[in-house]
């Protein structure tokens, strides 16, 4: 678990070394994530200690933004104001952002069947 | 005789520590933890929320300032830059199960997340909002550890962002079945892949519990979402702010 958790960290160091120096516009832990990415599709597998600890992280990945929510309490009366208009934006944009996520994919997904189709049809008929 | 610390003394010295608002913190959340679990981890069930609320009521009732509390609690918070390169793991595993779908992943990815910043920002601007609000629409439809950093770098309150984002992903997770049986969805990558995206990591528990490849397809979804908006959010908004005038 140790091993898992020190390599989180030296990827992390290195992705806000980068951040810092080359790469301001880009947060320093998500260019971290993309090099470990790099170096687990080099490498071809995960090993089991760094697996472990992601897949903790990622079953409690809410307790690690309960301190920052918390300071919802600074805002409760600009939000109290403006409820109606927060709750509509929320709900109607997860409604939209699933929906359309999801039609997007399925309309890829009947192109790329028809033009399996289409193409063993072709080849049918060229064999006659 | 023995010389007895009054109680108000215990308690001034518990608070002043960095323990007291940890404890809080992972109490709650342990909390919440055990109710979502025995409540068959449903969405309404949010621990996050549940822990977040009883914090609240907590450090109100204690009349301690969020600043005391949060130089506890950066603890817990600092570990949200290696959570967020933790996500790289199940972002691998999705990439090795996707062959050939990645342009497509890619593509619906851009466009649903998108059509959720433009929505979300739309109607809290029309119905009034403040600015404040509007702009902690932006990051919100990205999962909390890359839409803080990401509200950090647009100089909005990451707060505010950590909460709609919060908020985003319990409702998410409640309406998703229905939205998707409405589109009349069936697959589960595609099923899961949605839910990554508009429901963060509540989705991606829910997705998990009723199959797997949708659980996977959801946290990759949900990574590779935080990436794409991480990169391209601040780029488009620079070109674009100065034309919506905030």
């Amino acid at each position: 678990m140790i091993s898992g958790l020190v390599q989180l960290f030296l990827w992390q160091g290195l992705g806000e070394l980068l951040s810092k120096f080359f790469l301001p516009g880009i947060p320093g832990p998500v260019l971290g994530l993309l090099l470990l990415l790099a170096f687990l599709c080099l490498r071809g597998q995960v090993d089991k200690d760094l697996a472990e600890v992601a897949d903790s992280f990622r079953q409690h990945l809410g307790l690690l933004f309960v301190p920052a929510s918390v300071g919802v309490l600074l805002f409760l009366p600009e939000l109290k104001t403006h409820a109606l208009a927060v709750s509509t934006a929320l709900v109607i944009s997860v409604i939209l952002t699933i929906a359309v996520t999801a039609i997007v994919l399925k309309m890829f997904w009947y192109f790329s069947l028809k033009r399996h189709k289409g193409n063993a049809l072709h080849r049918e008929q060229r064999h006659e | 005789m023995n010389k007895r610390l009054p109680i108000s003394d215990i308690w001034v010295y518990l608070s002043g520590d960095p323990l007291f608002a940890l404890i809080i913190t992972l109490a709650t959340y342990q909390l919440g933890y055990l109710l979502y679990v025995r409540a068959k981890r449903n969405p309404l069930v949010n621990p996050v929320a549940i822990s977040v609320i009883l914090t609240c009521l907590a450090i109100d009732v204690l009349d301690m300032p969020y600043e005391k509390y949060f130089e506890g609690a950066q603890f817990v918070h600092f570990l949200l830059g290696t959570a967020t390169v933790a996500l790289a793991v199940p972002i691998y595993h999705g990439f090795k199960r996707m062959q050939g779908k990645i342009f497509h992943i890619w593509v619906a990815l851009t466009v649903g997340s998108t059509v959720s910043i433009a929505s979300a920002v739309a109607i809290a601007k029309l119905m009034g909002a403040t600015d404040n609000i509007v702009g902690s629409m932006y990051a919100k439809s990205v999962t909390a550890p890359i839409a803080m950093g990401i509200a950090e770098r647009l100089s909005v309150s990451p707060t505010l962002t950590a909460v709609f984002t919060v908020i985003t992903g319990m409702l998410g997770a409640i309406l998703a079945p229905y939205i998707l049986n409405a589109v009349k969805v069936q697959q589960w990558w595609i099923r899961g892949t949605a839910i990554g995206v508009g429901a963060h990591g509540l989705g991606i528990t829910r997705a998990f519990s009723v199959n797997e490849e949708a659980g996977i397809y959801a946290s990759m979804a949900m990574g590779l979402n935080g990436v794409i908006s991480a990169i391209g959010l601040p780029i488009v908004l620079t070109y674009l702010r100065p034309h919506l005038g905030f």
